[in-house]
């Protein structure tokens, strides 16, 4: 799990925008039930237990999993698919360190649970992209409104379930 | 709602150690009983309890809420985490709504109409019809919460008759009595009328928002928490009357549950634990929600119920106080 302050985009940021607007906005105002879900703890005891020889880097409003020679971004998920939102959190991370001058040669997410992984490429493609999806979550974040709950099907195993469809 | 974690319920008196990183329980008689810390949402102590400050450290790293109450049944208090889960904004939200006198009081108004409305439904009677629809004419006209209070307290009034008559006789009220409570009837729904705060406050401590800011109590009612009082009001119907009558009809309290004295009683240890292990049943009695589609538990729908001010308060959605719907 990446954790991060307010004044930044972070990692989650990126994969809520991609999942759910809303998730995103209620989010960035505070309300955060997933620590209370099964899923994500499962997600953090993954992350604390594989590759552990490898450190975090802490940005602040990010925390990427790990950075090896060459600047090769690194990122370990408890799912067994590989998904854009995994992608796009990569391509997050890469901006952001690029920002800091580091020349970034591509990115990787590990999938231990399946023994696979997938290559994220950096190029001015990747970096556009990237910049494009940074954007569109500021602006989901400084709405005034949430947007409309996704169709129920898609809000299986969200943490914010019980927030959007609680009401009778 | 965690979806692992449960309450843990500790009737009886005992230690609770750090093992590890791990909460070890030893009591009196029995061999120590091991709880892996992250099974554990809260705790609630009925009796003494001794903790030292490695176990108070792990608690609060785990964000666990241990409820204490005292031997009459009051609420004593509770050890807190620190709040993590509190947001600037979500608070900011919450202290504009309740401090906008329209909206606070037409939150309180409903709170009052749909507990006098939950107490009916608890009570399964016509009797209390005639006082309901007084209440409802009453309300608009009330313009502070005082006088809504004072609406509240004589539809109350009326409804602990009707109660009275649905009882055995050592087991009726003869009128409400708090701290302490006069009689068995009292003492009992004291009791549970504290379980159900607790709850309504641990529910609130999931949510970013104050427990203390509300619609309906006094600010300081016996310090405390407002919001955590006003929520729980629709709830305590559901539990208290319902289960008090449901004892004396099953015959699952006896007077001998009961430690008796002139104007005092409290439930005596064996009752104590009577009363808690049906309230853990009656907690985790689940009902369908058809919005949510999918069976919830009465817990989880006090969390429901916070969860609703939090809505209120980021997105403005209007407030509608729990009714059961089955």
């Amino acid at each position: 799990m990446t954790e991060e302050t307010d004044n930044g985009i972070g990692g989650v940021h990126i994969k809520y925008l991609l999942h759910c607007p809303r998730q995103l906005w209620l989010y960035s105002r505070g309300y955060r039930p997933e620590q209370n879900n099964s899923s994500v703890a499962f997600g953090e005891a993954l992350d604390a237990t594989t590759y552990t020889r490898r450190r975090d880097i802490d940005l602040g409003e990010a925390k990427i999993d790990w950075v090896t020679t060459g600047a090769v971004v690194h990122e370990t998920k408890s799912s067994r698919t590989p998904s854009p939102q995994h992608e796009a959190q990569v391509r997050h991370y890469c901006l952001l360190l690029a920002r800091l001058g580091v020349n970034i040669a591509r990115g990787v997410v590990h999938y231990p649970l399946v023994r696979r992984t997938t290559e994220v490429a950096w190029d001015a493609f990747a970096r556009a992209e990237a910049e494009k999806t940074e954007q569109a979550a500021k602006d989901v974040i400084a709405a005034d409104q949430p947007a409309p709950r996704l169709p129920r099907s898609r809000c299986r195993g969200c943490s914010y379930r019980d927030y959007c469809w609680g009401d009778l | 709602m965690t979806a692992a974690a449960r309450t843990y319920w500790l009737t009886e008196p005992c230690r609770i150690r750090r093992e590890d990183n791990s909460i070890r329980i030893e009591r009196p008689d029995q061999t120590p009983i091991r709880i892996p810390i992250t099974d554990i949402r809260d705790l609630v102590a009925f009796d003494h309890v001794d903790v030292n400050t490695s176990v108070v450290s792990l608690l609060n790293r785990h964000d666990i809420t241990v409820h204490l109450l005292d031997h009459y049944g009051n609420y004593a208090g509770s050890f807190t985490p620190h709040e993590g889960m509190s947001s600037a904004l979500a608070l900011r939200r919450q202290v504009e709504v309740t401090s906008d006198t329209h909206l606070r009081l037409t939150a309180a108004r409903d709170i009052v109409a749909t507990t006098a409305a939950n107490v009916k439904w608890a009570l399964d009677t016509d009797l209390l019809d005639a006082p309901l629809k007084r209440l409802t004419e009453d309300l608009p006209t009330a313009g502070d919460s005082n006088a809504l209070m004072g609406i509240e307290g004589n539809f109350r009034r009326s409804s602990w008759e009707v109660l009275d008559t649905m009882l055995p006789p050592w087991l009726r009220l003869n009128g409400r009595t708090r701290r302490p409570p006069s009689n068995a009837g009292n003492a009992f729904i004291s009791y549970v009328n504290t379980i159900v705060y607790a709850r309504m406050l641990t529910a609130l401590r999931c949510t970013p928002l104050h427990p203390a800011i509300g619609f309906l109590h006094a600010d300081t009612d016996r310090r405390r928490n407002t919001l955590a009082l006003d929520l729980a009001e629709p709830f305590k119907p559901l539990f208290a009357e319902r289960l008090l009558r449901r004892a004396a009809a099953q015959k699952t309290l006896r007077q001998s549950d009961f430690e008796s004295d002139v104007a005092r009683a409290s439930l005596s240890k064996g009752g104590r634990k009577k009363v808690a292990e049906m309230l853990r049943a009656e907690l985790a009695s689940t009902v369908y929600h058809r919005s949510l589609k999918r069976k919830v538990s009465y817990e989880e729908l006090i969390h429901l119920e916070a969860l609703k001010i939090v809505r209120l308060c980021l997105e403005g959605t209007s407030y509608k106080p729990f009714r059961p719907w089955w």
